[in-house]
């Protein structure tokens, strides 16, 4: 059984849907500005990744956007305009709603929710009594999920996987593997997280926050900018693709998964080696293969050599460009490796290599990377490897290929 | 589905107590009596541990040596892994970190040690640490549903051949937070908040090992009711479990449920239209409270350890449902040893 990638929903920064956000992409657009969704003058760093221009209201046909939380929203929104990408018509889907999944990845849920809930406590002198219950009510993760479902009457699975900063690759995988055991016809797979407070203030009390730009493989990199969005994308099996004459934007061709087991929050190169061979091993395909590398690309100092001595430890000298789209959207937690995907999928659909962004100077210690500096090539993409790694050394790696 | 065989289980049940704590509403709750971090798992690496984590940490250790798996951090295992249920993480932890960035005269005077336990794959990610286990990992969300999506995660984990065995587990945290927020969302009424954790290590029924605790899951369903639709969703799942274990409705003796409250018999009406019949119905939070996404995992649990107890008797095929938010629904077919 083969999985095939029918449509994109994008709601990032640089862009709501797949052709605003693939111009984007090939333009190195940044979509980074000064933080507006909650009041950060306190803060030495006040930039952000936020989606200025996300309007539930016109993004949700049957959602009621007062009732969901704004990653929830996030998600349904990515989930509608993915529909819409990939022609489905979800009254008449051949094998019934019940073979229709969603599964989403997210870091911190509903963060906002979250914060709001915990504001009322803090202003009602730290008692609880008298938060507002649909606050509560909008605070559960697996709400991301359920927004896909509802938004789209999806009656399968309505799963959400909290893996962190790898959780859009957990879900594409899990989807993966639901479409080739026969479990479900088609799959909604992504992520979604929020800009928040709280994320702001631990990354920069880690020192991982950037001063202005995020600037990964750059020698002089110091750090991420917090994020946010919704990435989703329509999976479907090969035949059922076919069978209504879709589109089919690339093949799913296999995931890898693994644990560091070492560090909460620090990565492990070796296990990321192993992650990287045990996601080739799944596809069916060898380093010599792979064309381009979406990278995780956080734009730490750590991180980046983390990732390309795993890199180089696999590839050898054959490593092909690898490029980090955080340097335009910044890091959007559980969706980033969905933006990851979408990216990889444009790169093979469209025959280009999407930019590292903010790039000024090579760093002697990621010897053998090619990060597609500033500028957007032209490309012939075959297979693509999405990487996504994070807390709790939760790695997962997604690879794509064209279609054959 | 792959039927799964459970190997060993670790359980932390709750017992019913007052809370010693103005910040909790004036009701009784169901606490792990006694659970002592340090004393349980050392000082070494566990300063940081919020409850949750503690929690589901010392539940994966328990599953792993009553599966007779020598686990830990000095002989790392690359073909074991673990599958988390949880509802939002520790709510305490991310509510209080956030909470700091408020009341501080900086937002950014937060403690960067505690960053790690707001993000909710964090007790996944600390008994990988502390039991040496690289393989799989992975924590999902959902309430009272996530452990049966968990049990189908592992289920497909061990299918696709990406490890040889899982620990699945869920944890749940007594705190203000949560207790206020059943409160809140449920006016009052309802079963007491709980607390509590449970791990199993599973593996294939079919890889050829023998022993354990012989309870198997012969095959889990999990769907969604658009438009409030969810019982009708459960009675979905439970078809789809019969179908898929091959079992006939009239085989299945008991109807485990995860009812909020002792008047709420949704579940088992859902359920019991799907089978035809009505078996003995058991609420888990009746005995242990409403424990979120560890109430299944402690009424699969509190069915190994009956077994365990009265092994004389005749084992049962149990149903095993859930009902989350919105319109999730799941259910798990489970049978003891011996059964007919």
């Amino acid at each position: 059984m083969r999985v095939a990638v029918t449509g994109l929903g994008p709601v990032s920064s640089i862009g709501i849907g797949p052709a605003e956000f693939a111009a984007g992409l090939r333009a190195g657009r940044s979509g980074i500005s000064e933080i507006t969704s909650f009041d950060a003058s306190g803060f030495p760093r006040r930039r952000a990744g936020e989606v200025r221009g996300f309007d539930p209201h016109r993004s949700l046909r049957r959602l009621k956007p007062e009732h969901w939380g704004r990653s929830s929203q996030f998600a349904a929104a990515a989930a509608r305009l993915a529909a819409q990408d990939a022609g489905l018509d979800l009254d008449r889907l051949p094998g019934g709603p019940e073979r229709a999944h969603a599964v989403i990845g997210t870091t911190s849920g509903e963060s906002v929710a979250v914060e709001a809930f915990t504001a009322a406590r803090v202003a009602d002198g730290d008692g609880f009594a008298g938060i507002d219950p649909d606050l509560v009510a909008q605070l559960p993760a697996g709400r991301l999920a359920h927004g896909v479902s509802e938004e789209l009457g999806l009656a399968g699975e309505s799963v959400t996987l909290a893996t962190a900063c790898s959780a859009s690759n957990y879900a594409l995988g899990y989807g993966f593997d639901l479409l080739v055991s026969g479990e479900a016809d088609v799959v909604f797979a992504g992520g979604a997280d929020s800009v928040c407070r709280w994320a702001h203030a631990g990354f920069f009390r880690l020192g991982a926050l950037a001063a202005q730009d995020c600037a990964p493989f750059d020698r002089d990199r110091d750090g991420i900018l917090t994020a946010e969005g919704g990435a989703v994308l329509v999976l479907e099996t090969f035949e059922h693709a076919r069978a209504r004459g879709a589109r089919i934007y690339a093949e799913l061709l296999g995931h890898g998964l693994n644990c560091d087991a070492k560090h909460p929050v620090a990565p492990e190169w070796t296990s990321i080696a192993r992650c990287i061979r045990i996601a080739h091993q799944n596809a069916g395909v060898g380093p010599a293969d792979v064309d381009y590398v979406c990278a995780h690309g956080t734009g730490t100092p750590a991180n980046d050599a983390v990732e390309a001595k795993a890199l180089v430890e696999v590839f050898g000298a054959a490593l092909p460009p690898v490029s980090s789209i955080k340097s335009l959207i910044g890091h959007t937690m559980g969706a980033a490796s969905g933006f990851g995907a979408i990216a990889s999928v444009l790169a093979i659909d469209q025959g280009f290599l999407p930019p590292t962004v903010n790039w000024s100077n090579p760093d002697p210690e990621l010897a053998g990377v090619d990060p597609v500096p500033n500028v957007a090539r032209p490309a012939t993409v075959r297979v693509a490897q999405n990487n996504g790694f994070a807390f709790g050394g939760n790695n997962s790696i997604v690879i794509f290929g064209a279609v054959r | 589905m792959t039927a799964l065989r459970v190997r060993g289980l670790g359980v932390l049940l709750p017992s019913v107590t007052a809370p010693d704590d103005p910040s909790f509403p004036d009701r009784p709750v169901h606490a792990v009596d006694g659970f002592d971090v340090r004393e349980r798992l050392g000082r070494r690496g566990t300063s940081f541990f919020d409850r949750t984590t503690a929690l589901a940490v010392a539940a994966c250790a328990d599953a792993l040596r009553d599966a007779g798996v020598d686990a830990g951090a000095q002989q790392p295992q690359d073909r074991i892994g673990v599958v988390l249920a949880t509802t939002l993480g520790s709510f305490r932890s991310t509510s209080d970190f956030t909470r700091e960035t408020l009341v501080q005269e900086r937002p950014y005077l937060v403690n960067p040690m505690l960053f790690p336990n707001t993000v909710m794959n964090c007790a996944a990610g600390q008994s990988a640490i502390r039991l040496g286990l690289r393989g799989v990992n992975a924590t999902v969300a959902g309430g009272p549903v996530a452990f049966l999506h968990a049990l189908r995660y592992a289920a497909d984990v061990l299918a696709r051949g990406y490890a040889d065995l899982m620990v699945v587990g869920a944890a749940e945290e007594l705190s203000p937070h949560r207790v206020w927020s059943q409160v809140l969302t449920r006016g009052g009424g309802g079963a007491a908040c709980g607390e509590s954790a449970a791990a199993f290590v599973v593996g294939r029924d079919d890889d050829g090992s023998t022993g354990g605790t012989g309870t198997r899951i012969l095959a889990a369903a999990a769907g969604y009711g658009p438009d409030g639709r969810r019982a009708e969703a459960l009675s979905g799942c439970v078809r789809r479990a019969l179908d898929r274990a091959g079992v006939a409705a009239t085989e299945v003796d008991l109807v485990v449920t995860a009812e909020t409250g002792p008047d709420d018999h949704g579940q088992f009406e859902a359920a019991t239209r799907a089978l035809g019949h009505r078996p003995r119905h058991r609420q888990v939070t009746a005995a242990f409270g409403d424990c979120d996404a560890a109430t299944p995992a402690v009424g699969l649990a509190q069915l190994i350890l009956n077994r365990r107890a009265r092994p004389e008797k005749p084992g049962t095929t149990a149903l095993l449902v859930a009902e989350g938010l919105d319109g999730a629904a799941a259910a798990a077919l489970v049978r003891s040893p011996q059964c007919r």
